[in-house]
């Protein structure tokens, strides 16, 4: 994905499937990613601890005319509901961006991508679920 | 007959009047408490942002950090920023010091057992310049813990857009109250809402701002001829809640008492089957 726009980074301030990481190892794992791919880095948003909350996410999404696309520190950080992803992916790659998670290494900027991280979310809200006390 | 004397109180006159104002405002502006280490600390800034730049350290600090936008544009600006900041963060008595410029008042408002933020912060803000920029927000939605007071600290005199701004509690908790309404929209759509109440702070040099990051704040652009330098850093009560800052990675102890180390370090006596 070298590209000349650039990619902007997103981390949480909150558990996601009651997991977190310290904001900056978040960072610096989006950063890695980037340096791997070739593609510049922009300063990370960081989401708020609300639950539920993607204020940030959607001040990320304005950008995409300008920029190459939105590295979140983990892909499951979208939003749970399934709709709310796919319109979501919509707006990405409608725009010509692409979406990626860092911890995963996985992007998605094509059709076939979408319906594989939904794969990789489906079993991974299923499994999560189950493995909950 | 004589007046009686007053009843005694657990506060003294002087922390009640700071909490008033404190829980009224949101915050309080205060002359540091060592304008003695105040200045040692802005003459290592200026000297390591002189030095960065290759020049000698300079002779009138405040003026030269006042212009450094003669020195400098958008482009250098965060090196600049990071090499002071390193240049800072090899001071071992830099923290002690900034803790000391609002020791007693921390105290009255935060506590005598205290966390302080490992890495402080610091804002170069060049007049004009739109890269710096904090929209409105609260500290306390990025994963700070709503019990931490932001010490904020000018290294040259800041008022209007030179400065920050922030909401009275009132209209702030009037806002927070409907945030979800804002969902969809921008910042900017939420600075555009609460513009009319947004209060920039006049914060001189020698002074210090200790406000509470539940408030929303944020900067705008600095519209000022001379550049915005500031530090900032947070203190919490040591055994308050912690959010999603946590100890060791984002605070540090620097004030446990003898009393908390000693109930720490003691256990019960064991052995027993009964």
């Amino acid at each position: 994905m070298a590209e000349t726009r650039g990619y902007r980074g997103y981390i949480g301030s909150r558990p996601y499937f009651g997991q977190r990481a310290p904001q900056h190892v978040q960072n610096l794992v989006v950063r890695d990613y980037c340096r791997r791919l070739e593609a510049e880095y922009l300063l990370s948003v960081t989401e708020y601890a609300m639950p539920g909350c993607f204020i940030m996410l959607e001040e990320a999404l304005r950008e995409l005319p300008r920029i190459g696309g939105i590295v979140l520190y983990s892909l499951f950080m979208l939003p749970e509901a399934k709709d709310r992803r796919r319109a979501l992916y919509d707006r990405v790659l409608g725009q010509g961006a692409s979406l990626h998670g860092a911890v995963e290494g996985i992007a998605i900027a094509t059709e076939a991508d979408i319906a594989r991280v939904e794969d990789i979310w489906a079993v991974h809200q299923l499994t999560w679920t189950r493995a909950a006390p | 007959m004589s007046n009686p004397a007053p009843e005694p109180d657990f506060l003294t006159s002087e922390e009640r009047a700071l909490a008033a104002s404190f829980l009224d405002l949101g915050h309080v502006i205060l002359p540091v408490e060592r304008p003695d280490l105040l200045a040692r600390m802005r003459a290592l800034i200026a000297a390591a942002a002189a030095a960065h730049l290759g020049l000698p350290a300079p002779s009138d600090d405040g003026g030269f950090l006042d212009t450094i936008h003669q020195r400098v544009d958008g482009g250098g600006l965060n090196g600049l920023r990071l090499a002071v900041i390193e240049a800072v963060g090899r001071e071992s008595w830099f923290r002690p010091a900034y803790y000391a410029l609002a020791r007693q008042a921390l105290g009255h408002l935060v506590g005598n057992e205290m966390a302080m933020q490992r890495r402080l912060g610091l804002s170069v803000q060049l007049p004009g310049d739109a890269s710096s920029l904090l929209p409105v927000h609260a500290d306390v939605w990025d994963g700070d813990s709503a019990y931490e007071v932001v010490a904020w600290l000018p290294l040259v005199d800041c008022f209007a857009t030179k400065s920050m701004y922030i909401l009275p509690l009132d209209k702030d908790r009037a806002v927070q109250a409907r945030l979800a309404d804002f969902a969809q929209g921008s910042a900017e759509d939420l600075y555009r809402a609460v513009e009319g109440d947004a209060r920039f702070l006049d914060v001189p040099f020698g002074s210090i701002l200790l406000f509470t990051q539940t408030a929303m704040h944020g900067n705008r652009i600095n519209l000022e001829p001379s550049t915005r330098w500031s530090m900032n850093c947070r203190f919490k009560s040591l055994l308050s809640p912690y959010a999603d800052k946590r100890l060791g990675e984002f605070f540090e102890p620097i004030t446990i008492r003898p009393a908390t180390r000693m109930g720490m370090d003691y256990r019960l006596p064991g052995g027993f089957d009964g």
